[in-house]
């Protein structure tokens, strides 16, 4: 099952206009730090309740389990968020609005890494004044420490690799449960030259680097606490709260963690004195009890059922407390070109004009589910271009003309067979390839639907051979990137040197040496904004061949209990900030 | 009457030994044949080979079919140690597997969740027992009068309903209707003995209909069968009143079939109502069977099939054993 | 019944098929049933002419009937019109009216080649168990047992999940289909077989039997041409009863994801559909519900009436 960490900016600039767009601009207050009652979608956009009242429980629910709480093995986006409660990192992304939260700030680190080697080297300071919850000073060592878990993948597996492909360089580390050093401390890319200064050595520059030492994988662990894969279940608390329960399946209970000094904290308020966090099975109910009051939070992010939803549309009183921002997920189809006849770029276009957008668009419940999407890149990573359209798809039409034409150009001109692959545990990606199915049906072309086991999708739709074998032409999907750039999002889609035996996400099979070629370039750039122009590029290279037929940029609509204080979205994650938010007034 | 015991006794163990090897051969075979790995089931998002390999050699997956078998039977008596090489997770006995998706044994999954199944459950037979009885002595007592006809097509009708179907259309009227109920979300009994009753009204009522109208349909034939039977119209010739006849002779006879029905139903529901559980949302044994499907959690699945299996299995012999007491023809050998 | 009747027709010799004939007909609630059964089954053959005639494609979309920010359809009771006779599927506009006269085909195929498969194996093996009895029929029995034991929906479901998309030629839907009908079967020969054992041992003692054995028969031939026409009523009688449970069965399959596959329709399907979507548009809820409820009423009704008819002891 493919979760992605939502990690990806939306400007101010893009939410406000959507939100114009869905509420007919009823909300002409401006973003900032004022009070009060903002309206519809006024979290997306700036801080709703903005208080530094302290107090009170903080009622968070979730229709999803968490994945593990271990920082190492955590890779859903809401745990993430959840994590910022009790874990901290080296850098952290900002607790502000709008593009502000997109940034990286100093956490625990002692102010910005220090590069040097051409920008191999990273030198971080931590602060002084950090500890764990008991009280134990947060040394190097544990930031090592930390660092190593992620490599021992036998025991901990689950959560992002990205680590162990910058710093194993050869050395085929497994880990310190069977590190031979005494100490634990044999993996020699990261260094610890005394207790506050910690060295990452990387094989080649790379300016993503900061991005990854923000992730929960990075968390400092402390050796003498950590009970392996049982860890998840009391990991050690380095951020204001910290585990006292947690169920897998059931919930959690957060109270104070009396050893976190707010002064060394930036990011966090720790205002709710406790806060609990309840798995249930019933959304509806869920739902219920959010639009009742009884609770705070769905801490999923992925917005209400239908049911609620219905109700809040309809209800201006309930409307107001509600958000519509993006969740920075596309949902797309794409068009393995190692099945015949998608290895014809006129029958992929045939596809592509022969769909119906604002079909599509309904199969995932309507405007509110997401903007009608044209492109690969969504708004917000450097680079994109939301107007970029080359196959006329926001129009929201199908273009049977046009589809009947690429057929004939294809050599296909009474259409084909082919096979749509769809996760049978999501039911819009079932609706959607419902609604292309009977879209295809009308130019001739016939499609079957195959519902593989969501849970193995990296061995059914990720796995090239099985793909093949198949005959999948046509693989519904959705995607989030793990961290906010054109690399990270756009790179395990196309780049050629991205596919995989298993667990493949560039299903397209491109491999291109153009594309891949300008994701070296994009790396080798000095920062991301002079990344940026690469990855259009890159996006208009990949769309002019026709390889994906975008659904749209994806949306939640998330409702809050009115009753939270410090509420907004935060846009590296699209979910509603937990750092920061208060129940008291 | 000990003899028969034993007897039954090593027949119950030798169906759950059938059962668990045919369960087992089922969910750990099977993938083995279809050739997918059930290591990707628990790697999640990365499948990197050395998570995959940690996967196997935890769960055994690289050892042959009865090798895995063996060591999961050895399990439930003896407990067992997941090796990872570097690492050993313990369970404690009885072991029914231990679950990687939650980092815990699936017999503690199995606890956490039956008082929600056996409140459901049991609560639903107690109504549906005295209902469905109670309806069907009245309607063969007014045999072919309009209640009997009343009684009998609402009994039929019952027994035509999906659960499923019920079980919408319940809260709608006197959730969202009526607004006589809230919406029903189980909590425990311990914790606040009211809020456990709302809770389980709904999913009582609903439940319970679909078995008390079978129950009604049976006790009624029963009850129109022993009422013709020569020793009841010898107690009535002795000028026994009519409600002693009843009460004291047809009645038991009556309940024989009654007794093996409900031993089944039960048995069966406390495997897991998972029909009802999953209208309801309420966190049973059967909604999490049905989760651990959805997931691939194979020693989830394989402890509340064996738990199920049990549980019909014991209610068989518990209803056996009962026998002797409501029918004093019935001799135990 | 009228007194003067009875002389007259007393004298007749009526055959026991011809007796419950009669029965049957003067039972008006099991003929209704009868009648919708057959009412049913035409419907289901014949639902490609029907929906060409009152419906759109099954499979057809109608999304301009859909409000696009609610999902749900645009009207009163869930879009019925003269051109939609039971209202549209929520989200894509689909016809229900077609889309349950093609779930009838599933429902209706699972159902009676699945009670089929029932009494293929049960009257085989029951008789086989009654007939022979020793081990034969301890190892038969203790099968059963063993059966009854079995969290049957459970395993389905998770049978489900591992059968592969294309099996033995067939492919998605067929599969499924083909799965469904028999592990439904599977687990259903159970109830046949108890019946047909405990019918064939208690006629296994008839004097017609003895005399025959007497006579030098074979065991085959006393099977066959004895047991066997003696056994066609119960076996009938119970196949009837058996079809609305495997009615009730596959749409609880398809309720909880393990029945056909989209975008085929069926009624289980439709029901769980309808959970998220109920209270804004609670005629998607009502029309599969109130569709499988006639059904296996009807089935039921008819079943019953057949075996109070068959029974040699009714008056």
């Amino acid at each position: 099952m493919i979760r992605r960490k939502q990690a990806l900016a939306i400007t101010a600039v893009i939410a406000a206009l959507s939100l114009t767009a869905a509420c007919g601009g009823d909300d002409t207050k401006k973003a900032g730090g004022d009070k009060g009652d903002k309206g519809y979608s006024g979290a997306a956009t700036g801080v709703v309740n903005a208080s530094d009242a302290k107090g009170g429980e903080l009622k968070l629910w979730s229709p999803q389990d968490v994945d593990f709480l271990d920082p190492a093995r955590a890779y859903y986006g809401f745990v993430w968020n959840m994590q910022r409660l009790f874990i901290r990192q080296l850098y952290a992304y900002d607790s502000k609005p709008g593009a502000a939260g997109t940034k990286l700030v100093p956490d625990l680190a002692d102010g910005e890494p220090v590069l040097s080697n051409d920008g191999k080297t990273y030198t971080v300071k931590i602060k002084d004044g950090v500890k764990f919850e008991d009280g134990t000073p947060i040394t190097s060592k544990d930031f090592k420490y930390g660092v190593e878990r992620v490599f021992a993948q036998d025991v901990l597996a689950g959560g992002p690799t990205y680590l162990i492909d910058q710093l194993d360089q050869g050395q085929k580390y497994q880990g310190p449960y069977k590190d031979t050093d005494p100490d634990k401390m044999g993996l020699k890319s990261v260094q610890t030259p005394d207790d506050h200064t910690v060295v990452f050595n990387l094989a080649s520059a790379n300016s993503d680097f900061k991005y990854l030492l923000a992730m929960s994988s990075s968390s400092p662990v402390p050796a003498g606490k950590d009970t392996g894969a049982t860890y998840t279940n009391k990991p050690v608390s380095t951020g204001p709260y910290k585990v006292e329960s947690f169920a897998s399946g059931k919930g959690a209970t957060f109270v104070r963690n009396e050893n976190w000094d707010p002064k060394t904290d930036t990011i966090r308020k720790g205002l709710p004195d406790k806060i609990t966090f309840t798995v249930t099975t019933n959304p509806d109910d869920m739902d219920q009890r959010l639009l009742s009051g009884d609770i705070d939070l769905a801490v999923d992010g992925t917005g209400v059922q239908q049911a609620a939803k219905n109700k809040i549309l309809k209800d201006a009183n309930l409307k107001k407390n509600a958000d519509n921002p993006f969740t920075g997920y596309i949902r797309y189809f794409a068009f393995p070109q190692t099945v015949a006849p998608f290895d014809n770029v006129e029958c992929r276009k045939a596809v592509i004009y022969a769909a119906d957008p604002k079909s599509l668009q309904n199969a995932r419940g309507g405007p509110t589910s997401g903007d009608l999407g044209a492109n690969m890149l969504p708004p917000g990573v450097p680079g994109a271009d939301k107007s970029y359209d080359p196959w006329n798809l926001t129009a929201g039409k199908p273009q049977e003309d046009k589809a009947k034409a690429a057929l004939k150009a294809c050599g296909k001109p009474d259409g084909f067979e082919t096979t749509i692959a769809v996760r049978n545990n999501k039911a819009p990606e079932v609706k959607s390839a419902e609604s292309l199915q009977a879209s295809l049906a009308k130019v001739g072309i016939k499609a079957t639907i195959d519902q593989y086991d969501g849970k193995l999708s990296s061995s059914t739709i990720g796995s090239p051979d099985n793909v093949k074998k198949k005959n999948y032409g046509i693989i519904v999907m959705g995607w989030g990137a793990d961290y906010n750039s054109g690399a990270g999002f756009l790179q395990p889609l196309v780049d050629g040197s991205f596919i995989a035996q298993t667990g493949n996400n560039n299903y397209t099979m491109l491999d291109d040496p153009e594309v891949n070629g300008l994701f070296d370039k994009a790396a080798a750039a000095a920062t991301p904004d002079a990344a940026a122009p690469f990855y259009t590029d890159i996006n208009k290279k990949i769309m002019e061949k026709a390889l994906y037929l975008p659904i749209n940029f994806d949306k939640a609509l998330v409702y809050h209990n009115p009753r939270l204080t410090n509420v907004y979205f935060n846009d590296s994650m699209g979910k509603i900030d937990l750092a920061v938010v208060g129940v008291a007034k | 009457m000990l003899v028969y015991l034993i007897r039954r006794l090593f027949n119950v163990a030798a169906t759950l030994l059938v059962v668990s090897v045919v369960t087992f051969g089922i969910f750990f075979a099977v993938p083995k044949l279809t050739g997918s790995d059930p290591a990707l089931m628990y790697a999640g998002r990365e499948t990197n080979p050395t998570a995959l390999a940690g996967i196997r050699v935890k769960m055994g997956f690289d050892k042959p079919i009865s090798e895995q078998y063996w060591m999961f039977l050895k399990g439930v008596f003896a407990g067992r140690d997941y090796d990872a090489g570097t690492e050993v997770t313990h369970c404690a006995a009885p072991c029914f597997g231990y679950s990687f998706k939650s980092e815990a044994p699936v017999w503690e999954t199995m606890l956490d969740r039956m008082p929600v199944t056996l409140s459901l459950a049991l609560g639903a037979a107690v109504i549906w027992v005295i209902a469905g009885v109670a309806t069907g002595v009245v309607s063969a007592l007014k045999r072919r009068t309009a209640i009997d006809r009343t009684v009998m097509i609402g009994a039929l009708a019952g027994v035509s309903l999906p659960i499923f179907f019920t079980g919408m259309v319940a809260p709608a009227i006197f959730v969202y209707g009526l607004g006589w109920l809230d919406v029903s979300n189980y909590k425990p009994l311990t914790e606040d003995p009211l809020a456990w009753l709302n809770s389980l009204i709904l999913p009582w009522v609903t439940l319970a209909f679909l078995f008390a109208a079978t129950y009604a349909r049976i006790t009624r034939a029963t009850m129109l069968e022993v009422l013709g039977e020569d020793y009841i119209r010898t107690a009535r010739a002795k000028g026994l009143k009519e409600g002693v006849v009843i009460r004291k002779h047809a009645l038991r006879s009556t309940l024989t079939p009654v007794v093996t029905m409900f031993g089944l139903d039960l048995g069966g529901l406390l495997g897991g109502a998972v029909l009802t559980e999953t209208t309801f949302n309420f966190q049973g044994l059967g909604t999490a069977a049905v989760a651990a499907i959805s997931q691939g959690d194979l020693p989830v699945i394989m402890g509340v099939t064996m738990l199920a299996a049990l549980f019909v299995v014991l209610a068989n012999l518990i209803v056996d054993l009962l026998y002797a007491v409501i029918d004093p023809r019935v001799r135990l050998t | 019944m009228s007194v003067a009747d009875v002389p007259a027709k007393a004298i007749e010799g009526r055959s026991p098929g011809r007796i419950a004939w009669m029965r049957l007909k003067r039972d008006k609630v099991a003929l209704t049933g009868g009648v919708v059964v057959i009412f049913l089954i035409l419907v289901a053959v014949f639902a490609p002419q029907i929906v060409s005639l009152l419906g759109h494609p099954p499979n057809e979309f109608h999304e301009d009937l859909i409000d696009p920010d609610l999902g749900t359809p645009i009207g009163s009771f869930g879009g019925v019109s003269s051109d939609f006779l039971l209202g549209v599927e929520p989200t894509n506009g689909r016809d229900v009216f077609s889309r349950i006269l093609y779930g009838a085909r599933i429902s209706l195929i699972v159902a009676f080649l699945a009670a089929f498969v029932s009494v293929v194996i049960g009257s085989l093996l029951g008789a086989l168990a009654g007939f022979l009895g020793g081990w034969v029929d301890g190892v038969i029995s203790r099968l059963m047992d063993l059966l009854l034991a079995f969290p049957q929906l459970l395993f389905t479901i998770a049978l489900v999940s591992v059968v592969p998309n294309s099996l033995m030629g067939l492919e998605g839907s067929s599969v499924r289909m083909a799965v469904l009908i028999l592990v439904i079967g599977f687990f259903g020969w159970p109830y046949i077989g108890r019946i047909v054992r405990g019918q064939t041992m208690s006629l296994r003692e008839r004097e017609y039997v003895e005399a025959a054995r007497s006579l030098g028969a074979g065991r085959g031939y006393i099977l066959i041409k004895e047991l066997l026409p003696n056994l066609v009523a119960p076996i009938l009688v119970y196949s009837t009863l058996i079809i609305p449970t495997n009615i009730l069965t596959e749409a609880a399959l398809s309720f909880l994801g393990a029945g056909v596959k989209p975008p085929t329709a069926s009624w289980g399907k439709m029901l769980s559909d309808a959970i998220p979507i109920y209270q804004d548009d609670p005629m998607y809820m009502v029309v599969p519900g109130i569709t499988i409820f006639i059904t296996v009423l009807a089935f039921n009704l008819f079943g019953d009436g057949l075996r109070d008819a068959l029974d040699p002891k009714g008056s």
